[in-house]
């Protein structure tokens, strides 16, 4: 039993699920459901369909280099089995999916903060320029007398009285 | 009568008994015997075939005399089939167990190991079919000089496609570039595309060790001539399995035993023991050749 990848969308096929076209070159195309099968005997070509991983690793959209997809490669030569190995990598692999699913959502993060600082220098553009298109009640609510505050003497009020 | 020619008589008669007894018995028993009650009374057989010597064996994978395509033999390992019946494996156990590794496998599930693998002592080649388990198995039974390796190559039946002793190899003409230098790499050979008989798949049409090698019969003796120079061994172009031209897939054979279908006539096992030199491997025919000159003569 093995974990394959969808040759289209690349997201991991079960067993039980899916289906293998083998070509007459004798290559074998797998797909994760009928939807990928479909785009592909509609010979649509992967890299340019929007949701498949390989359009978004092409467009820069998900992380592509790094050193966390090395653990999981296909291995044609084999080595012996070693208990402490074994028992070592299957506590590392928990780690590893983890570090890699945070280094994700950093890459991420990362490419939206410059769409974030450019939102930003464009807010604050259009209220210097375009501050008379906001409608009338919320000009004059700007432009509304501030409270002053006059001191007046206590001696003048009382020699009034006492000139009465 | 004089010692010598007394000694000559009593080789001759015992020479009669032989033959006689293996083909009249051996043949018979072997096919009957064997449905009958299995372990015990093969390795009886085997015990008298020991005694006189007797080589190669003649064996059944389910009633298939088809042995090379269940079976690789080298000489630094066998693998063989999981079949019902334990009968195969008792027979390559009962002769390699304490001088090889003899393991028991499947590649990608299936019994054909003969036809997709190929190896020698340094290595040994699975097609991309072959299961990780499966791989992992073969990692921790085959010992560590043994590199075990698989390749991506569009032709996934190397035994077919891939014949080989320790020092050269055969190969399909089609076979790609990059599995060419693998071959190389892993298995430690010289690497020579040829076709046998205008046959292209060369694992199949015959069978080499470092001693020797059975072709093709309609191997043209100027194709023997330029294969025997290639390969450095002799060549000879003959049958298995009652004129079976699929030599590869009739017999397994490694420098010192042979494994042959029990179909396989006495006139096709006298030519397979005389081609791969398997009669002088043995110890007492080693003892029986050097008698003469190591004693000078009979008190």
């Amino acid at each position: 039993m093995r974990l394959e990848k969808c040759w289209f969308c690349s997201s991991t096929v079960y067993p039980g699920h899916g289906i293998q076209f083998v070509r007459n070159d004798a290559k074998v195309f797998r797909f994760c459901r009928s939807k990928c099968h479909k785009n592909f005997k509609m010979k649509r070509n992967p890299r340019k369909v929007k949701w498949t991983k390989a359009y978004r690793c092409l467009h820069g959209k998900d992380m592509t280099q790094d050193s966390t997809f090395e653990f999981e490669r296909k291995r044609n030569r084999p080595e012996r089995y070693d208990r402490n190995v074994t028992e070592q990598t299957l506590k590392a692999i928990p780690l590893i999916t983890k570090i890699r699913h945070e280094r994700q959502k950093k890459h991420i993060t990362n490419r939206q903060k410059q769409g974030k600082t450019k939102e930003r220098e464009r807010d604050a553009k259009e209220l210097e320029q375009d501050i008379q298109m906001l409608p009338k009640k919320d000009a004059i609510l700007s432009t509304q007398k501030t409270k002053v505050v006059v001191k007046v003497s206590q001696q003048q009020t009382e020699e009034n009285l006492m000139e009465e | 009568m004089n010692f010598p020619t007394l000694n000559l008589v009593a080789h001759l008669i015992i020479w009669l008994v032989k033959i006689s007894w293996y083909l009249y018995y051996s043949y018979w028993i072997l096919n009957w015997w064997v449905i009958y009650d299995p372990n015990a009374l093969t390795q009886l057989l085997h015990l008298i075939c020991l005694f006189l010597n007797v080589r190669p064996v003649g064996i059944q994978f389910e009633n298939n005399c088809e042995i090379g395509v269940f079976s690789k033999l080298t000489n630094a390992y066998c693998l063989v089939a999981i079949g019902g019946s334990e009968n195969f494996y008792s027979v390559f156990e009962s002769e390699l167990a304490d001088v090889i590794p003899v393991v028991k496998t499947s590649i990608g599930g299936t019994r054909i190991i003969g036809r997709l693998c190929v190896g020698n002592k340094n290595g040994l080649l699975l097609p991309h079919t072959t299961t990780d388990q499966e791989l992992q198995h073969l990692r921790n039974c085959l010992p560590d000089q043994v590199v075990v390796q698989r390749i991506d190559e569009r032709l996934s039946a190397l035994g077919n496609c891939i014949a080989c002793n320790d020092h050269v190899a055969l190969t399909h003409p089609d076979l790609d570039k990059a599995t060419e230098e693998l071959i190389a790499d892993v298995l430690g050979v010289e690497v020579f595309r040829q076709t046998i008989a205008g046959n292209i798949l060369v694992g199949s049409y015959c069978a080499f060790s470092n001693r020797g090698g059975l072709v093709h019969p309609h191997t043209s003796i100027e194709d023997l001539d330029e294969l025997s120079t290639l390969l450095q061994v002799p060549l000879v172009a003959g049958t298995v399995n009652r004129g079976s031209e699929v030599i590869a897939a009739g017999m397994t054979v490694n420098d010192w035993t042979a494994f042959c279908g029990s179909d396989t006539t006495a006139t096709e096992l006298s030519v397979i023991e005389s081609v791969f030199k398997l009669r002088e491997s043995q110890p007492a025919a080693i003892v029986d050749d050097m008698r003469k000159s190591l004693i000078d003569s009979y008190v």
